[in-house]
């Protein structure tokens, strides 16, 4: 009974991992090549030796909307890439679904929020949401020099869809990125990401 | 605005919602109607009393459990009750699992009841009561609404012990406390094994597996992907994927047990405490035990002490120098009245460590809004600098005899700082405070970087470390005599002095308005300089309406109005306001910072020279005249091929905080020379001179280190 469970656990974990495929932090992030709301192909390899984020994102989300109408993830798209960073804004939405946009939705979107990301990549397929295991909008994850994932998870710390929360919380992206440019570990590497449901075309 | 129709729809629906909420009939939101409802037609005093907002979904659509799963966001009770009485926590119905594609979130569908208590006083009975809910949730489909509603419930309170006769939404309410899991006498115990963890659970009456669900109170401890649940003889062994968002373990962890067999549930709550051996065994952990960062300073004393000597050594600065020598004017004309000489000297202690710990509360506090500031923030204010040019120039007029400040104490060395006695000294500390932030000194740099990575008591320690400092010569003078002694005795010579300390006082304002310029433009800052104008006519006037016997009411009606037309100006400054820039012209030995630009050097692992500057730092610009002005300089630069990039703080710039921060500094001057082929940086003090800037740039330019590396923003 006992080797039967073990057997059973083992099989399980296997699918487990290949059923939703995931990365954690100190790993590798998955390399990925995707068009840019200006249907450039942009990959991870291209900004080798700089800091990346990831923002999983869908202008339609009241989460997102929380971020963007109070300005907070403006400012620290505009903050990061001052600073050096590269900031790219993801969008999984599989067509059709809500919030999904092509290169022309997604550059007006980004006049109307008067957003700053590097790029904007489109996820049509879902394939690279999957890959980092994003689930929420928005889900963010900090990537350094190296390629290696050194935060994942919410934007900040108070799971709420109210933006009077935003102050009394502490902005996980920001103080990672903070500590990464001081030479320092990570001290928040994972939160929880909270927020709507990524809108993936089903596999 | 391919986004805003749902938002304006769930405005109308609000609305709609408060305008209808007094009745207690459900009430449409968007693909939900909420309705607040009671057990009973009447509320027992003395009691708890079970209330609920009932939700009806709309099909394919549902609200979140207090656990939402991977995405969602709980519902939200806030009640407005009588005084006395109390509302419980929401009594959570057993959740039921709603996967949406790879996701899998806990919630409710269809029809169901959050249940609350409600504790009636005795008091209340024969009253009739009103409660108040404001609820708000997060609808769902796949995409999600968020709604609110402010619902109302009105109904008698009956005498203790009463049974009012049911409501009609009485079995509804019974329906969703029966759905609520029981708590279990069972035992839990918790392996946890890498990425499985493992709960066997043992007692009596177990359920069967094969209709079992098992949910998590604690979010981020269990993945929210179905658990596999098995029977094992006499136990239940659940196996699930540990979440990847795994940081901490609880101290216990709670779950609930559901069984759904047709429309018959049960479900049973169970704590289970975790092994200790495995409550760190998160990724965050292994992160988090690399210990101190180099470059620190070591520990908490160190920085108090580095703090206090810069506060010494600030007191030799050309900033405090002015407000110095008042303050000491005024111990010398009370030396002999050694009682009052303590206090001024303990109030202008208070004062300086005040000074120093509000600027630091509210740099404090700006950073953790979010605020990218470091030491000398208050500086990077047009309108805060503008200020205290008109400062200088208004005590300078007083010193020069213009007019006298306390004008019913009138007489000569009453008063340098205004006000007069221990309230004078203590705005004396303050002042001193402000005045010295842009002379950072040496020592302080790494004690204010240090502070500001602190806890906010240690650095605000470390802030009012620096206010002692500061005050520290002055209270030597008021409570050692013998040094009070050292002072000539007061006399006419005072009035002399006066009049010469009021030069220097006029040339910091000066000094100020060119900060000022380099801050909003040559426009901004002459419309301040016409402020100024009619200040000093403000204040001249003044100075001539003090020597009438009687200030009439016309007399302080001008006088107010000239102060009016000198402060109106600054309310123009920032929409003036032209930056100019420090921009780099042809023929300069320096290029303008930008992380860009720096990146970009230091990809090419060429020898780069970073030089952290602004305009209100003396420091920095005593610095830049006597090391990094010199033909010798430049002539170094362009022998070994050495970039000099200025990065200019005198507004604010969030690139620049966050390349300060990387030295663990908060303010500037900072000077970093980086090698030739990459390799470790080496930051030169705080004061510079000409032999110590070339040695560092010849070793940086003959550096043949093989160790090159990309590292962009992290040097």
């Amino acid at each position: 009974m006992k080797r039967m469970s073990a057997l059973l656990a083992a099989v399980l974990a296997l699918s487990a991992t290949s059923l939703s495929a995931r990365v954690d932090v100190g790993q590798p992030a998955p390399a990925f090549s995707l068009a840019d709301s200006n249907g450039r192909t942009r990959t991870l390899e291209e900004f080798k030796g700089r800091t990346v984020v990831l923002e999983w994102t869908n202008a339609e989300c009241p989460f997102v909307r929380k971020h963007y109408d109070s300005g907070n993830m403006q400012r620290q798209q505009k903050e990061a890439t001052a600073a050096g960073v590269v900031w790219l804004a993801i969008n999984s939405g599989a067509p059709g679904k809500q919030g999904e946009v092509d290169g022309g939705d997604a550059n007006q979107q980004i006049q109307i929020d008067h957003s700053a990301p590097t790029a904007y990549l489109l996820d049509p397929t879902g394939a690279t949401g999957r890959a980092y295991g994003a689930a929420t909008t928005p889900h963010m994850y900090v990537i350094d020099g190296q390629g290696v994932l050194r935060y994942k998870g919410g934007i900040d710390s108070i799971i709420s869809d109210d933006a009077a929360d935003i102050p009394k919380a502490t902005q996980y992206v920001k103080q990672a990125l903070a500590e990464l440019a001081a030479g320092k570990p990570v001290s928040v590497p994972l939160s929880a990401p909270y927020g709507c449901a990524v809108k993936y075309a089903p596999n | 605005m391919p986004h805003s129709w749902p938002r304006l729809l769930s405005l109308i629906g609000l609305a709609a919602l408060s305008a209808g909420a007094v009745q207690a009939a459900p009430l449409q939101s968007e693909h939900l109607a909420v309705e607040l409802v009671a057990e009973r037609q009447a509320l027992v005093a003395g009691a708890a009393n079970w209330v609920g907002l009932r939700l009806e979904h709309e099909e394919h659509w549902h609200t979140y459990w207090q656990n939402a799963g991977d995405t969602g966001l709980p519902t939200r009770f806030e009640w407005t009750l009588p005084p006395g009485w109390k509302a419980g926590p929401i009594a959570w119905p057993a959740p039921e699992r709603l996967q949406i594609g790879d996701l899998f979130n806990f919630g409710y569908s269809g029809t169901a009841l959050l249940p609350v208590a409600i504790e009636v006083p005795a008091a209340a009975a024969g009253t009739e009561a009103t409660v108040r809910l404001a609820a708000n949730w997060l609808v769902c489909k796949e995409e999600c609404i968020p709604g609110k509603a402010e619902l109302t419930l009105t109904l008698p309170v009956a005498a203790a012990a009463a049974a009012p006769a049911d409501s009609p939404a009485a079995a509804a309410v019974r329906a969703a406390l029966a759905r609520r899991p029981v708590a279990a006498s069972w035992k839990a115990a918790v392996s946890a094994d890498g990425e499985r963890i493992n709960i066997r659970v043992q007692g009596a009456d177990l359920p069967a597996a094969d209709a079992l669900d098992v949910f998590a109170l604690q979010p981020q401890v269990l993945a929210n992907a179905p658990a596999q649940i098995a029977r094992d003889g006499a136990a239940l062994v659940v196996n699930a994927a540990r979440s990847e968002y795994f940081v901490a373990a609880p101290a216990a962890l709670d779950l609930v047990f559901v069984e759904r067999r047709g429309e018959a549930l049960r479900a049973w709550q169970v704590a289970a405490p975790w092994p200790a051996a495995a409550a760190a065994a998160g990724p965050a952990a292994a992160e988090t035990a690399h210990g101190a960062a180099p470059g620190e300073v070591g520990g908490l004393g160190i920085a108090l002490l580095l703090a206090f000597l810069g506060g010494i050594v600030l007191n030799l600065m050309p900033c405090v120098f002015p407000v110095l020598s008042l303050k000491a004017l005024g111990l010398a004309e009370s030396a002999h009245a050694p009682a009052a000489a303590r206090r001024d000297g303990l109030a202008y202690l208070a004062g300086a460590v005040s000074g120093f710990l509000v600027l630091a509360a509210v740099l404090l506090a700006l950073r953790a809004a979010g605020q990218s500031l470091g030491w000398g923030f208050q500086l990077q204010s047009p309108l805060l600098v503008a200020a205290l040019a008109y400062l200088m120039v208004a005590m300078g007029l007083s010193l020069s005899g213009a007019f006298v400040i306390g004008a019913r104490l009138m007489g000569v060395g009453q008063s340098l700082a205004g006000g007069g006695g221990a309230r004078g000294a203590f705005f004396t500390g303050v002042l001193a405070c402000v005045v010295a932030s842009p002379c950072t000194a040496p020592f302080m740099g790494p004690a204010l970087g240090f502070a500001l990575t602190q806890p906010a008591a240690a650095a605000l320690a470390v802030f009012a470390a620096l206010g002692a400092g500061l005050a520290l010569p002055i209270v030597a003078l008021s409570f050692i005599p013998l040094l009070a002694r050292w002072l000539p005795r007061p006399g006419a010579w005072m009035e002399t002095f006066k009049q010469v300390m009021a030069w220097p006082l006029y040339v910091t304002a000066v000094w100020l308005f060119w900060v000022l310029m380099r801050q909003v433009g040559a426009d901004a800052a002459a419309v301040a300089l016409l402020g100024l104008v009619a200040l000093i006519a403000a204040l001249l006037y003044h100075g001539r309406s003090q020597l009438q016997p009687q200030a009439g009411w016309g007399r302080r009606l001008v006088f107010a109005a000239l102060l009016l037309l000198a402060l109106a100006p600054l309310s123009a400054l920032t929409t003036l306001a032209v930056r100019p820039g420090a921009e780099a012209g042809a023929g300069q030995a320096w290029q303008t910072w930008t992380p860009q630009r720096f990146e970009e050097l230091q990809h090419r692992g060429e020898p780069v020279f970073v030089n952290m500057t602004a305009a209100w730092c003396i420091t920095c610009l005593a610095n830049e005249r006597i090391a990094l002005s010199s033909e010798d300089f430049a002539a170094r630069l362009r022998r070994d091929g050495i970039h000099y990039l200025k990065g200019d703080w005198t507004n604010q710039d969030a690139a620049i905080t966050r390349y300060l921060a990387n030295f663990q500094r908060s303010g500037v001057p900072l000077y970093v020379v980086y090698p030739r082929g990459g390799g470790a940086p080496e930051v030169l003090p705080q004061l510079l001179t000409p032999g110590l800037v070339d040695a560092a740039l010849a070793r940086a330019a003959a550096s043949p280190s093989p160790s090159y590396s990309t590292s962009g923003s992290s040097p």
